[in-house]
């Protein structure tokens, strides 16, 4: 019965798995480690009170005020005046500062004559968020300011800049599914989906690949490798669903749940999705494993693949924007569907309807990468040049040397026996009584 | 093998052909960073995401409108791809991703805005992705200022004001944002520089980690110790110096890729980055001794220099800045080579500040690559020892 051999295959596979040290650590620790790291990394979301000097040239009230409710915004933190640029580059020099807020002489009469002022803002470009929290900082203040003095200029003025005032349009901003518009939310989906395929990739090669090393050494196993390929690779792809069942939602929910990041997805749609994405990443795995000679050599072939991948799915630089060769490159990886498909389903609330092209490429992968597997398990371990053969030439010879045994003591238990039978004719002759 | 050579050449030499006699010394010192290296190059040859995917609902449909409309559409970084008819519809186009961000302009804006009534349009962006939702950000925020802005002076010049006083009385303090050293904002100058070492250190962590190993895995590591007549630290230094000369190799090309090819800037030379690279190299070769001869187990000092390699990356504080990050993990920034590697990037090439400023980060990546030095006798003792367990 094929259904007793693939739950077979299945259950041996679970006790490989479950006695191997490293492959558990691959399998279990590291999907848990690494998001709790990358999470903890994270976990104050947006840079707050980015160290800034000030170089205040003007000295007026007006300037003063600026530089009041700059240092009052959650993103600045004015640590210094400097008498001049010279000494603010300093700063910036000893990495003091991120930014200089200079005020230039003009600054105060330049505003009473009523014309447009300028703040020059310099900025530390190491970071793109430095850049974003004095910009944003430096704004907020003065917009608020315009208004201030445009309602001075306003009371007790003509209604011509009245109606100038009031009819612009207004806007506002909403930034979606990820409120204070923070690293956390954005990045840790990503993380958590490139984690699970990866560890599995680098726990079935680990597996694979100590397989390879005791069967070069000599040792011979009794490997369910020789049924079937069908029911063996469903057997252990099912083994490994089973593991990576757990894996995924501990990794999947507790850890969103445990940084207080968005969660809106819903069950349904976690399920069906997850699913294929765990199915593809698991025949993706074996796939690469046939590949893997020994244990080890998984860390320094797949790890460096995390740096690509990660960009490849479009969450950091737009999916939109990278170059053709690329995106079809990447079609190649679970990883690029099961990313935006997670990120949408868990950071936007998306349904599997609004995921469709994500989960039919996810069950195209699935079927492809068992097909493939299946291919390379037919010609890899039962052509002649496979170690899988010497293997079943030694099982062979085994069977028919323990065969050859059999025989031989059979016949010379027959012979015996036959001895026997003669001396207990010749006693009796001899003792006709 | 003859077993009568001795010295540091002859070990070298042994390195040389046991790096040839495995396909995946090739594949993870050469091909894995090239592969990177071209990846994030040409990844990002537009430096700034151009012609984003977004989408307006143009409830109101009147002239006001449509000319905002056709101002975003004329923007570099933007591009409507689609009207939809109400504000369920764009979610929805969010939600699949097939937009990141919309313009929201409700029924009345024409109306209200002559009658002073100031209304509202409202800009949305999908937060899942940071990137283009900032960037859509600015340009619809600059967009709708200006828009506004536009109708005002129109008002004002209109009454007789001249177009300084305008802007002066809609606008009286103005921003003006100097960037320094990066003024087009340019992306892949900000990512490339830093993930390009990244991807070398991290390999060369694993590399130097796996190749000492192996020697004490295959049985061979007294082979090893004896060429080099005993000398642990003679054995390590010989057998590392062909993988060095390698990654050097390495370097240069991605030297030369950024500051050659891409034309990124590279305020004080070339020299002051090629020690930079050296010595990651070096220090991460150094690093990967002092885990390898502190745990004597294959696998777990090799997954301790992978955690380091992968870490290396977010917590050299390029994307967020390690001044954001809690405590302990701004303390253990400083074990990371790649930390120091990046802030002389910026002192250096970004900024151009005198290399004096930082000299301390090339000190402190010399320490790095002596710290074997505290704990390499352990290695010795381990190769005499060492039995394999899986």
């Amino acid at each position: 019965m094929w259904v007793k051999n693939l739950l077979d295959v299945c259950g041996q596979e679970l006790k490989r798995t479950l006695s191997d040290e490293g492959v558990l650590v691959f399998f279990i620790i590291v999907p848990l480690l690494y998001p709790l790291l990358y999470a903890y990394l994270y976990s104050r979301e947006v840079v707050h009170e980015v160290p800034v000097v000030v170089v205040d040239e003007c000295r007026s009230a007006t300037s003063r005020e600026f530089l009041r409710k700059s240092d009052a915004t959650p993103d600045l933190k004015i640590i210094s005046y400097c008498p001049d640029m010279e000494e603010a580059r300093n700063l910036l020099r000893r990495h003091k500062a991120y930014g200089v807020i200079h005020i230039p002489a003009e600054f105060e009469r330049t505003l009473t004559e009523g014309r447009q002022a300028t703040v020059n803002l310099y900025c530390d470009m190491s970071g793109m968020l430095y850049y974003k929290a004095l910009l944003s900082g430096c704004t907020i203040v003065s917009l608020d300011m315009n208004r201030d003095i445009q309602m001075q200029r306003l009371s007790g003025l003509s209604d011509w800049e009245m109606e100038a005032m009031t009819m612009p349009i207004e806007n506002e901003y909403v930034t979606m599914f990820n409120p204070t518009n923070g690293f956390q939310a954005f990045l840790i989906p990503a993380v958590l989906i490139l984690v699970l395929q990866q560890t599995l990739v680098l726990g079935v090669a680990m597996l694979a690949g100590t397989e390879h090393e005791r069967r070069r050494s000599g040792a011979i196993i009794l490997g369910q490798e020789y049924g079937n390929p069908m029911v063996v690779l469903a057997g252990k792809g099912l083994a490994y669903l089973l593991v990576y069942g757990f894996t995924a939602t501990i990794v999947l929910c507790f850890v969103p749940w445990l940084f207080h990041m968005p969660q809106l997805w819903q069950l349904p749609t976690l399920v069906a999705f997850i699913v294929p994405f765990l199915l593809a990443s698991i025949f993706f795995a074996i796939c690469i494993s046939f590949f893997v000679r020994d244990r080890e050599s998984c860390f320094l072939l797949f790890v460096f693949m995390s740096v690509p991948l990660i960009f490849m799915s479009g969450i950091s630089w737009p999916t939109s924007n990278i170059p053709a060769f690329w995106k079809v490159f990447a079609q190649i990886f679970p990883s690029t569907h099961g990313v935006n498909g997670f990120a949408l389903i868990n950071t936007t609330g998306a349904l599997l309807q609004d995921v469709r092209n994500e989960s039919i490429a996810l069950w195209i992968q699935t079927g492809v990468y068992f097909m493939l597997s299946l291919f390379i398990y037919e010609r890899l371990y039962r052509s002649d040049k496979m170690p899988g053969a010497e293997f079943m030439m030694a099982m062979r010879a085994r069977v028919r040397k323990d065969l050859r045994v059999a025989v031989r003591e059979i016949k010379e238990a027959g012979e015996d026996l036959k001895k026997k039978t003669e001396k207990l004719h010749n006693r009796r002759k001899q003792d006709p009584s | 093998m003859s077993g009568t050579k001795q010295g540091f050449r002859a070990v070298a030499g042994r390195e040389i052909v046991r790096m040839q006699s495995r396909p995946l010394y090739g594949l993870s010192m050469i091909f894995a960073p090239l592969f990177c290296f071209v990846f994030f190059i040409t990844l990002m040859k537009e430096g700034l995401p151009e012609s984003l995917p977004a989408g307006v609902v143009d409830e109101d449909n009147t002239s006001v409108s449509r000319s905002i409309l056709r101002n975003l559409d004329s923007y570099q970084q933007t591009e409507i791809i689609r009207q939809y008819s109400n504000f369920a519809e764009a979610r929805e186009a969010l939600q699949n991703n097939e937009i990141y961000g919309f313009l929201y302009i409700p029924k009345g804006t024409q109306e209200k805005a002559s009658n002073q009534e100031q209304p509202k349009i409202s800009i949305y962006t999908n937060g899942a992705y940071i990137v283009p939702s900032s960037l859509l950000y600015r340009d619809m925020k600059t967009m709708a200022t200006m828009a506004s802005a536009a109708v005002g002076r129109e008002v004002l010049l209109a009454k007789g004001a001249g177009m300084d006083q305008a802007m002066g009385f809609l606008q009286p303090i103005k921003m003006d944002m100097r960037p320094l050293g990066n003024p087009w904002l340019n992306y892949s100058v900000y990512l490339s520089n830093t993930i390009l070492p990244a991807v070398l250190s991290l390999m060369i962590l694993m590399v130097t980690c796996f190749s000492i190993h192996t020697e004490l895995k295959d049985g061979t590591a007294m082979e090893w110790l004896s060429m080099s007549g005993g000398n642990i630290l003679k054995a390590v230094s010989a057998k590392l110096f062909p993988q060095t000369m390698v990654f050097s190799l390495m370097a240069v090309i991605y030297l030369v890729l950024l500051y050659g090819l891409m034309g990124f800037p590279l305020q004080n030379g070339f020299w002051p980055m090629f020690a930079a690279a050296e010595l990651l190299i070096l220090a991460s070769q150094g690093f990967a001794v002092f885990i390898t001869s502190a745990i004597p187990s294959l696998r777990w000092s090799l997954s301790l220099c992978t955690l380091w390699g992968v870490l290396s990356i977010p917590i050299c504080g390029f994307s967020f800045p390690v001044m954001g990050m809690p405590a302990p993990l701004q303390a253990l920034s400083y074990m990371f080579p790649l930390r120091y590697y990046f802030l002389i990037y910026v002192d250096q090439a970004l900024n151009g500040v005198p290399l004096v400023y930082s000299a301390w980060y090339y000190v402190a990546m010399v320490v790095i690559t002596i710290l074997p030095l505290v704990d390499i006798s352990l290695l010795r003792k381990t190769a005499h020892e060492y039995t394999y367990l899986p």
